[in-house]
């Protein structure tokens, strides 16, 4: 009857133990926590491309392994990593593409006969065919769908996981986002954390008041209540930081000031990591 | 609904995030001169509350719970130009945080739900409630705008994922999304007519019908007569 409740407390309790494990990680002493942020978000951008673009799974394979030496040597817990990128290849990879490894939906060389049907059968736009069975160009589509994804999470985990939110976001001006939207992404980022703990003691308050049956329709009035005080907070902080800003000088425009150097150990560690990208892109 | 890396081609992902793109700066240009010094704080909590709406997690009737998007509700409480941006910051956070929804699909997700739920949910409510400022009515046109909107947007995703075969395959094998339009859009249009267009359509009613009867004067939707 209130799992609703448990159910939103696990999802608060993520955002700000996402927070937590992302801010401790990024001070690791590892490989990618050394690399300047922009580099790290070029690095980032080159590889997610990378990976979007190859089309054979021996390319895909070999970035997959790439990417978990990176993620090893910059001392990631290895378990709270892969089980993520486990489960994305294993949800949206492989179980949601397996149907279309059937001929039913790609067409091909059947390795694995599944049945046999009288004669092929025609249902409105769908033929099914006499013979059902797993065709070799439709678990290569799985395959490399599974490895893409899987590659995909590696690498914005290994960003993620090393770098402070604040100067990922701020490494953005390099790639010319408008310093007012990073801004108001940061001041976003710090409104959900502050407000996260005024829902997260509603439903606490919420779970140890409701007892016995409740009525579906009184609980989401409840909450609907909830929301509206959620925005009335929300509304009252922004008047506050603004008040706050005009203070301190803020007359509307925003800019960051990107203070950091890249020195030449920098750019060899960077000429490092984007080697065997480089080197996969060529082939 | 939040699509994932892997699932769209290159000539899919990056049309998307200079049309993505293009929207971003209209919406800020629009609000701009709307709120001046005030954008940039405003729009900060517009985000959160957008991303924060997210976690409510409400008991659906059939014993199970779910929660909404809720663009077609910030688009009703705060415009469908704050919402472009409100929704995408909350969408790309998700994305650059909790991993929901892949970083070359941002600007395809933020398209599917930061625009176009938002401006089909705004003028659905606005043309379903007309002159009616408070009652059943528009408690119907909350619900038909939180529907629409998502299963237009769904509808929308199926498209994107169906055109990938078409678009992108090499000898018969698909590169991206394995399944073609007649495969992909009835699954996404069943889902969403059926029980998760129900659920958002529930969620903005519920939440909205508290809005009316609290402040109905914050409600952007019911201030442009």
């Amino acid at each position: 009857m209130f799992n609703f409740i448990d159910k939103s407390l696990k999802s608060l309790a993520e955002i700000v133990g996402a927070n937590y494990v992302q801010w401790e990680t990024s001070k690791k002493n590892g490989l990618f926590q050394r690399l300047n942020p922009r580099l790290k978000l070029v690095f980032f951008i080159f590889n997610i491309l990378l990976i979007s673009i190859k089309k054979d799974v021996s390319s895909e394979a070999f970035l997959f392994l790439i990417m978990f030496i990176f993620i090893t040597v910059s001392r990631l817990d290895l378990f709270r990593i892969y089980k993520k990128i486990l489960f994305a290849g294993f949800f949206f990879g492989f179980l949601v593409a397996l149907p279309s490894s059937l001929n039913i939906i790609t067409d091909g060389e059947i390795v694995l006969h599944l049945a046999r049907l009288d004669g092929a059968r025609q249902f409105w736009i769908y033929r099914i065919p006499a013979e059902i069975g797993i065709t070799r160009e439709g678990l290569s589509g799985v395959a490399m769908l599974c490895l893409r994804v899987m590659n995909s999470v590696s690498v914005s985990l290994l960003i993620i996981f090393t770098t402070p939110f604040y100067d990922l976001m701020k490494s953005l001006k390099t790639f010319r986002v408008p310093d007012s939207f990073i801004m108001i992404v940061l001041l976003s980022y710090k409104y959900i954390f502050i407000l996260s703990k005024t829902i997260e003691d509603f439903y606490l308050a919420l779970k140890s008041r409701l007892i016995g049956n409740v009525k579906g329709s009184e609980i989401r009035d409840i909450i609907a209540g909830r929301t509206f005080l959620v925005f009335k907070k929300s509304t009252a902080a922004y008047e506050e930081v603004y008040r706050a800003m005009v203070a301190r000088g803020f007359s509307g425009s925003v800019s960051f000031y990107l203070t950091d150097r890249i020195t030449a150990a920098d750019l060899a560690l960077f000429a490092a990591v984007m080697a065997p990208g480089i080197i996969i892109s060529a082939l | 609904m939040h699509i994932p890396d892997g699932y769209l081609s290159p000539q899919t992902y990056i049309p998307f995030y200079a049309l993505f793109a293009g929207f971003l700066a209209a919406a800020l240009k629009k609000i701009r001169s709307v709120l001046s010094a005030q954008t940039i704080p405003y729009l900060g909590m517009a985000s959160a509350f957008s991303f924060l709406i997210m976690m409510f997690n409400v008991p659906i009737p059939g014993a199970t719970t779910g929660h909404a998007v809720g663009a077609g509700l910030i688009a009703i409480l705060l415009g469908p130009w704050s919402a472009v941006i409100a929704v995408s910051v909350a969408l790309i956070i998700q994305a650059l945080i909790f991993g929901d929804g892949g970083i070359t699909a941002i600007g395809a997700n933020c398209f599917n739900m930061g625009v176009v739920i938002p401006f089909v949910s705004y003028w659905s409510f606005r043309f379903i409630k007309g002159k009616t400022r408070e009652g059943r009515r528009v408690i119907a046109a909350a619900f038909a705008a939180g529907y629409i909107g998502l299963n237009v947007a769904a509808l929308l995703t199926a498209v994107e994922f169906g055109i990938q075969p078409l678009i992108a395959s090499e000898a018969g094998r698909p590169l991206y999304a394995p399944y073609g339009l007649s495969v992909a859009v009835p699954a996404m249009a069943l889902e969403h007519l059926l029980l998760f267009g129900i659920i958002e359509g529930l969620v903005t009613a519920v939440i909205l019908k508290f809005f009316l009867i609290s402040d109905p004067a914050s409600i952007h939707a019911m201030k442009e007569e």
